[in-house]
This record gives structure tokens, C-alpha cells and sequence, in this order.
């Protein structure tokens, strides 16, 4: 990719995010076939295609600079998107290594990472952050690490303490998430947090996942695609600003449907920290409106059929109902019907 | 499974049956970090054969430089430790996995109880290495046969001062479970690796005063015994193979050029799970992953250490 | 909710029943909890040192410090209200040790926050053994204005902080203590389906 600028955008009020052609044409359209079930899907997070979101470990892209501002504004008006708890100090220092080292190299004219043993010198280009701290020693930053880190990065982050044959998200950064909240889930095991996902815990998912992740390796990331939809390009759509957002669940037309309804696509990675032994998950959230989807054929066809075809179950667990048949109806016309083969490509 | 290339940078011998081991990247890349506790999977190739052994990481987890393991000569074994003692000098290369840890400290502790029998003391090193970074209140009891046999003594106090207790059976110094595990504050864990009886009497003693399970962690690691030849039927891939008398069936598979997963190769993490669909014979389970009652019902194995004594095993892989 | 799910949040309490093997037993008990330790000292009792630490709560529900007076055998601490009691068990945590077995018994708020407490020792919530006593009343937790609100009757309140009308989730947050109230009529302002009493 070789997007120069950031955009200038919103994700509130005026909303005016929007996604370039190079952005639609990368965006990772979840679905490879006409039926989707949930399942687990996980796959080794090796680097992709050049260009795509799998390229690197971490994927910066066009709204990443709009994307941290959000983020800043919802921690301003509530700190407690950022939960910390004592007995994470080695995961934080875990987090500020991964996410600088994987920016500082495969970013190099953004981000850069010098250290000299355990004085470490960042420098964040884009958001215009010099700071050189004494790796180890968080007196040495400006708030706590893990807090200054995530920071400067998209996307959710959990972390998750391994013991008792489980995991618990101990820690967490969750500032665009699809309707859970960081302060309640804090502390909670890795089936408290997750259930009840209909369909899911009755065909043994969950457990499968969780022995998988218990015996995540360090150096060998995983990865998954989950996806929603979501009215109007909101990345906090917390529970906690429920009251704000909840309307647009209601405001969606026939002629704004188009516009107002995004796709929002949540890229999982797990990464398997070294000091700490935890698991950092992280959920990086890309919307495209169905305007936008819809310039290429094939995904349009590809999200009628999906939609048709979604469990009513899970089209009330993802928040769906109340514009599902708008959309479908609104696909329709597009969709003649043509056999798709395999596959998540745009043509 | 990720790998790693290293290169044996010294051999120490520690006492007459531990050697020491320093490992160094042969790209001269520093290794990755680790937590306390953590291991890697060493493979060997014997006599045209790949032999894999797991070994903790004794080092400290902030030395990036260097591995360091300690292997004690087992002459009845297939040969891994023999090999290590008798083959591997100072330049020979070996290929590791990535650190993998089963016996991570934890961190809502308050404080820990760490025990060790013999070679059993290796994990406890870096864990050690750890808690004195954290500041964490603990304390080491450590036994072995003789003074001669106390690996790593000097070292352990220097890095644990008076927080290190040994125990040295020759001297008639035995270590008292039921002492140690009195009077210890709420918020106590109790971690020990080290001879079976040992491990077993330690938890069982410390269940017995009311301790709860999830205070309680152990390592063990077993070496896949020899036994009788028998044959594993693959329901999934429709293959029949021979697992020789001196070969784990996940060495058979491996030999057969299969993939099956696999972590610790000592039947401690569960990784390499298999479904038993039928056996006209007896399994013989030989992991500490499987609970009693799951070794009696008999539809699962570890074939790493695990075997059966029968003609043919039907597994869903 | 659907026969064959639940939400694996919420907590499902058992009945108390004294524990073996242990070092030592401490009871913690509130209100209709008094109820729970006296169905324990129908039981055997353990040889093992027994201390019960009781509250009553005379306004809400029956105090039982009177019964558990006669009934308990040795180690009875009867405290004026939960707070004291909650405090009395701070100072005392200290003497205990690895292998004390502990039972809690009340309400739901209740067996949270004496949770709480041991969890500041290093005792784990999967360690304690807890019976809800009395009353199904749950203590909410308001995510839009982060305030608890104490004993919940109904499927739907209204928060006691910042007035919003909300809907009981199934969720349950051991850390809080509580569980999730989510605004009713986000959507639709004033759309407010039935309100009635599910936790009496």
C-alpha cells in the first residue's frame, strides 16, 4: 500500500469517514461462500498479500490518525474504556515491545524504535510522539504502558491472563467495540466473556477454542474474521453510549439504507506474549458501506444471499432485525443470481 | 510449529550426571524471550532417527543471549539424555522449539512455595529470575541425594540468599510436606517438579490439609517408555503403521511423514490429544495430562508417551 | 431465555455443605443466610475449628443471631449490620491459613462483596462455596452511568443514579459485583415493555 496521507475524519457526529478506492478494494470481505454458520475459523496470522489487511501483524491504514483521535475523545469522556489491573505489569511491557517492534519495522517511514539495552527512543511520526523511556521502569512514560501504547494503534486490544487451565481478560484497551463493555467483562474467563453466542455453545465451539488458545506458541499468531453491521460509521458502539447510538438502529430507510448501514468486518488476531505468558487479542474493526460494497458486484451478490440465508438467532445475537429486510430488499435487484464460486475476492 | 536453529556455545558439567548446556542462535539473532517456567522441545537425530526431549529453561528470561538447559543422564531410556551427554559438544547444532510454558507462576499469588527434587530444580531457575524481578515473597526448598549431586547450589543462593532451603538426603535432611504446607498465609501457591513419588507425595499432602486445586502446580515431563510393537490404524487418512517397541506412536507418524500436532512431547500439555475408536487390547497411558477417570474410559490417548499393549489401535486422525 | 442456553456469566449457587479435607472453617453469613448455617450444624460438624460470622438484618428479612446463638457451638460473631460484619472479617482474614475451607451465605450483593474481601487475600471465587439465601433481589449495575443499584425486584428499574429505565441483563460481572443494566427504550423513547417483578 502506498497510501501517503491519513485521512481526516470522523467516526460521530457528522460522521464523515469515508473509504478511498484503494481502502474498498483491501477491505476483508468475510464471506467465501453463500452460507455463513458461526464458527471458529482460525488460521496461522501470516503475512498476506502486499497491499492487503494481512500484509503486516498490525495493519495501519488511511484512518488510522482519525481512528486514534476517536479513540482519545471516548477515553476522555471515560477513562474506564482502558481497564488495567495490577498483576498485568508484564503484559504491558509485553504490548509496548509487540506493537513497537511490529510498527517500527514494517512501518519504517512512520515509526521508528532505537534502544540502547533497556532505554528504548519511539518515535510516532504520524501522531508527532518522541518519547524515550527505560523499558521496564513505567515511571518513565507518561501513563501506563500498556494505556500509552494502544494509544497509537487501531483497534481493540484484550488481553488475557492464562491459569487454571483458562483465560481471563485481565486487561483491555476497548474503545470500538460491537456493544460489550471492557469495565463490566473485566476479569471474566474466556466462557463467561463470550457465551452466549447462539449456536455456538451447544456444537462444543468454545471449548475447542479455548484448548487451541491455551496451547497458542509464542511467534505463531492466529487469526479470524468475525463481522457485524452496524448504522451509521460508529466505532463506539459501546453499551455504555447505548442511549446515544441505539436510535440509529431505527433510522434506517429505503432511501438512506445505502448510505447509513456499513458492514463492519472485526479482523481476531491472538499473539501469545513472552514475559508474561498472556494472550493478547486484538479486534480491528473495517466498515465499508453498503454504497461502497456494492461497487463491486460480487460482494453485494455475495451479502444478499447471507443475509437471506442468516439463522434468526444470530440476526438478533449481531443486532440485525431491525434493518435486516431493508438491506435484503435493497440488495435484491443487484443479485441476479449467478453462481459466485469460492471465495472472498472483490471480482 | 516454529523453530528454532541453535548452536551448543558451552558445555559445563555440573555434577556427575547433569550437564549444562548454553545455546545460541546460529543466525547470531538474539533468542526469544520467555516467562519463568517456560521449556523447549530439543530434537536429536539418533541413528537416522528423530528423537525430541523437552527441557525448561534455566536461564534468566531477561538473557535474550543465550539458552541454557541441563540434561541428567537417564541410562534407562531410548538414548535422548545419553545422546545429549555423549554426542553434543561445544559447536554441535540442534534444532529447538519455541519456549513453550506449562508451569507458569501465578500471578494472583501472594506468595510461593517452590519445590524441587534433583534435576527437578531447572524450571525454578528462571522462575526465580522472575520473581525477583516482580519483587514476589517466596521461598525455594530444594532436595538431593548428596552434597555432590546439589546442582546449582552456589548459584541458587546467591540468587535466592536466605530464601533457598536445601535438603540433602545423604545428611539425613528430609524434607516435611506437612510442615511446609502449615501455617501458610491465604494466598499461598505451592509449585513442585521433581521425582514422581516426590511430586505426587506433595500434592497429595497438601489436598489432605485442604488445599484447593487451583493453588496447586506441578510439572512432570515423561520420557515415551519401550514396549511392544503393536499397530495404529489412522481412521482418517486410512493408513495402517507399525509403532516398533523403541518408537512413541507420534514418532511413528512423524517417521511416516504425518504431522500430527504435538507441544511438550512429555505428556504434561495435552496438545497431541488423539480419540481412541478401538483397541483389541489394553492402552497403557503414561502422560500426567489425562484425569484417572479419562484414563479408564479409554477413548483417549497421548501419543507422545502413551502406548497399547494389542495387535491394532484405531485412532480419529 | 431459550431451553438449552444460559449465560455462562451468571453465577449459580449451590447449597452449603461442610467441606473435606480443611485446616479450618470460617462461615460468613447475612439475614436469610442464618437460614444456610443452621442447615450446616444439622450436619456433622467438621473436627477442624469452626468460626461463623453473622449479620443480621433486622429491617429487610429475619435475624437469626439468636437461633445461631444456641445452635452454633463455639466461634460465633454476631455483627450489627453487613458493613460491620464486612469489616470485623477484614481484620480477621490475617489469622487464617492454606487450607480453610470458606462458606458464604445471603444475598446476592452480599456474597459479592465478602468476596471481594477474600480476593484482596488471594482467595479464588472457584475456592469459596456460596448459597443465596432469601431473596432473588440482584444488585445492577448501570453501564451507562457506572452506579449499582442494590436490590432489584423487577425486569426493568429505574437506575438510582441517573434515573434511565433499565432492562436486567443475565450478565454478571464478578468484579463489579452486579449485573449489567442496559436503558430499556434506547431505540424507541417511552417504548417500555411490561414491567414486572422477577426477583422477589
Amino acid at each position: 500500500m502506498n497510501t501517503p496521507a491519513f485521512k481526516h475524519e470522523t467516526f460521530r457526529d457528522d460522521y464523515s469517514f469515508s473509504n478511498s478506492a484503494e481502502a474498498i478494494r483491501r477491505f476483508p470481505f468475510p464471506f467465501p461462500e453463500d452460507d455463513y454458520m458461526y464458527s471458529v475459523n482460525i488460521e496461522q496470522h501470516e503475512p498476506g498479500a502486499p497491499g492487503s489487511v494481512l500484509e503486516h501483524l498490525i495493519d495501519i491504514d488511511e484512518h488510522y490518525l482519525a481512528e486514534c483521535e476517536d479513540r482519545r475523545l471516548t477515553l476522555e469522556q471515560d477513562p474506564d474504556r482502558c481497564i488495567i489491573t495490577p498483576h498485568m505489569i508484564d503484559a504491558q511491557w509485553d504490548m509496548v515491545e509487540l506493537v513497537m517492534e511490529s510498527l517500527a519495522a514494517d512501518y519504517p517511514q512512520w515509526f521508528s524504535l532505537s534502544k540502547n539495552g533497556d532505554d528504548w527512543h519511539w518515535i510516532n511520526t504520524p501522531m508527532g510522539i518522541d518519547q524515550q523511556f527505560r523499558f521496564g521502569d513505567a515511571s518513565t512514560l507518561p501513563m501506563p504502558p500498556f494505556e500509552f501504547i494502544t494509544r497509537q494503534v487501531q483497534g481493540d486490544w484484550i488481553i488475557m491472563d492464562q491459569r487454571d487451565d483458562d483465560l481471563f481478560a485481565d486487561m483491555g484497551m476497548v474503545t470500538s467495540q460491537a456493544d460489550w463493555s471492557i469495565a463490566f467483562d473485566a476479569g471474566m474467563s474466556f466462557k463467561e466473556w463470550h457465551g452466549p453466542v447462539p449456536q455456538a455453545n451447544e456444537i462444543g465451539v468454545f471449548d475447542r477454542a479455548l484448548k487451541y488458545l491455551l496451547h497458542l506458541q509464542y511467534g505463531s499468531p492466529v487469526r479470524r474474521l468475525n463481522w457485524t453491521m452496524t448504522v451509521n460509521p460508529r466505532l463506539d458502539t459501546s453499551p455504555e453510549n447505548y442511549p446515544f447510538w441505539g436510535p440509529d438502529n431505527v433510522s434506517v430507510t429505503p432511501e438512506n439504507v445505502g448510505d447509513k448501514v456499513y458492514l463492519r468486518v472485526e479482523l481476531q488476531a491472538l499473539f501469545r506474549l513472552p514475559r508474561s505468558n498472556a494472550i493478547a487479542f486484538s479486534v480491528r474493526g473495517y466498515l465499508i458501506s453498503l454504497n461502497e460494497l456494492v461497487t463491486y458486484p460480487r460482494w453485494g451478490k455475495r451479502l444478499h444471499r447471507i443475509l437471506k440465508g442468516l439463522h434468526p438467532d444470530l440476526s438478533e445475537y449481531k443486532g440485525l432485525d431491525h434493518y435486516r429486510q431493508t438491506v435484503i430488499d435493497w440488495l435484491a435487484p443487484m443479485d441476479d443470481g449467478a453462481d459466485l464460486g469460492l471465495g472472498t475476492q472483490p471480482e | 510449529m516454529t523453530t528454532l536453529n541453535v548452536r551448543v556455545a558451552a558445555v559445563e558439567q555440573v555434577t556427575e550426571l547433569v550437564k549444562h548446556f548454553t545455546l545460541v542462535q546460529q543466525n547470531g539473532q538474539p533468542l526469544p524471550r520467555f516467562s519463568g517456567g517456560s521449556h523447549v522441545v530439543v530434537s536429536m537425530n539418533i541413528n537416522g532417527r528423530n528423537h525430541r526431549n523437552p527441557y525448561s529453561l534455566m536461564g534468566s528470561p531477561d538473557n535474550t543471549e543465550s539458552y541454557h538447559i541441563s540434561v541428567r543422564r537417564q541410562e534407562q531410556s531410548r538414548g535422548g539424555s545419553v545422546y545429549m551427554h555423549d554426542q553434543v559438544t561445544v559447536g554441535s547444532e540442534l534444532q529447538i522449539t519455541y519456549p513453550v510454558n506449562l508451569f507458569a507462576i501465578s500471578k494472583l499469588a501472594h506468595k510461593h512455595i517452590l519445590v524441587a527434587g534433583g534435576i527437578g530444580i531447572t524450571p525454578f531457575m528462571s522462575q526465580i529470575a522472575d520473581l525477583n524481578r516482580l519483587g514476589q515473597h517466596y521461598e525455594l526448598h530444594y532436595a538431593y541425594r548428596s552434597p555432590e549431586h546439589g546442582a546449582f547450589v552456589e548459584q541458587l543462593r546467591e540468587m535466592c540468599g536466605d530464601r533457598l532451603h536445601c535438603y540433602v538426603e545423604s545428611e539425613g535432611q528430609r524434607m516435611s510436606f506437612q510442615q511446609l504446607l502449615s501455617q501458610q498465609p491465604l494466598g499461598t501457591h505451592v509449585y513442585t517438579c521433581g521425582p514422581d513419588a516426590m511430586v505426587k507425595t506433595l500434592l497429595l499432602t497438601a489436598r489432605d490439609m485442604g488445599w484447593p486445586e487451583s493453588h496447586l502446580h506441578s510439572e512432570q515431563f515423561s520420557a515415551p517408555p519401550i514396549g511392544d510393537a503393536f499397530v495404529i490404524s489412522l481412521a482418517q487418512s486410512g493408513i495402517d503403521l507399525e509403532v516398533p517397541g523403541d518408537m512413541s506412536m507420534l514418532e511413528a507418524m512423524e517417521e511416516a511423514g504425518l504431522e500430527p500436532p504435538f507441544l511438550c512431547r512429555g505428556g504434561a500439555c495435552g496438545r497431541c490429544e488423539l480419540e481412541v475408536l478401538a483397541c483389541d487390547g489394553a492402552l497403557m497411558h503414561n502422560d500426567h495430562y489425562l484425569s484417572d477417570a479419562e484414563k479408564t474410559a479409554g477413548n483417549k490417548i497421548m501419543p507422545c508417551v502413551s502406548r497399547a499393549s494389542c495387535q491394532k489401535l484405531v485412532l480419529n486422525i | 431465555m431459550q431451553r438449552g442456553y444460559w449465560i455462562r456469566s451468571k453465577p449459580i449457587y449451590g447449597s452449603l455443605v461442610w467441606q473435606s479435607p480443611a485446616a479450618a472453617h470460617l462461615v460468613i453469613a447475612a439475614g436469610e443466610g442464618g437460614i444456610a448455617v443452621l442447615k450446616l450444624f444439622q450436619q456433622m460438624y467438621p473436627r477442624e475449628p469452626i468460626q461463623v460470622l453473622y449479620a443480621g438484618q433486622p429491617k429487610t428479612g429475619r435475624d437469626y443471631a439468636e437461633i445461631l446463638g444456641s445452635t452454633v457451638p463455639e466461634g460465633l460473631q454476631i455483627c450489627n449490620s453487613e458493613a460491620e460484619l464486612l469489616e470485623t472479617l477484614k481484620t480477621q482474614l490475617g489469622n487464617y491459613h492454606m487450607g480453610t475451607q470458606f462458606y458464604v451465605a445471603g444475598p446476592e450483593a452480599f456474597l459479592w462483596q465478602v468476596m471481594k474481601s477474600l480476593g484482596q487475600v488471594g482467595v479464588q471465587d472457584a475456592d469459596v462455596h456460596k448459597e443465596l439465601a432469601g431473596t432473588l433481589a440482584r444488585p445492577v449495575y448501570c453501564v451507562h452511568c457506572k452506579t449499582i443499584t442494590e436490590a432489584v425486584h423487577h425486569n426493568i428499574f429505574s437506575c438510582s443514579h441517573c434515573g434511565r429505565k433499565l432492562f436486567v441483563r443475565d450478565h454478571f460481572s464478578r468484579r463489579l459485583g452486579a449485573y449489567m443494566g442496559l436503558m430499556v427504550d434506547a431505540e424507541q423513547p417511552g417504548n417500555i415493555p411490561k414491567i414486572e417483578e422477577v426477583y422477589p
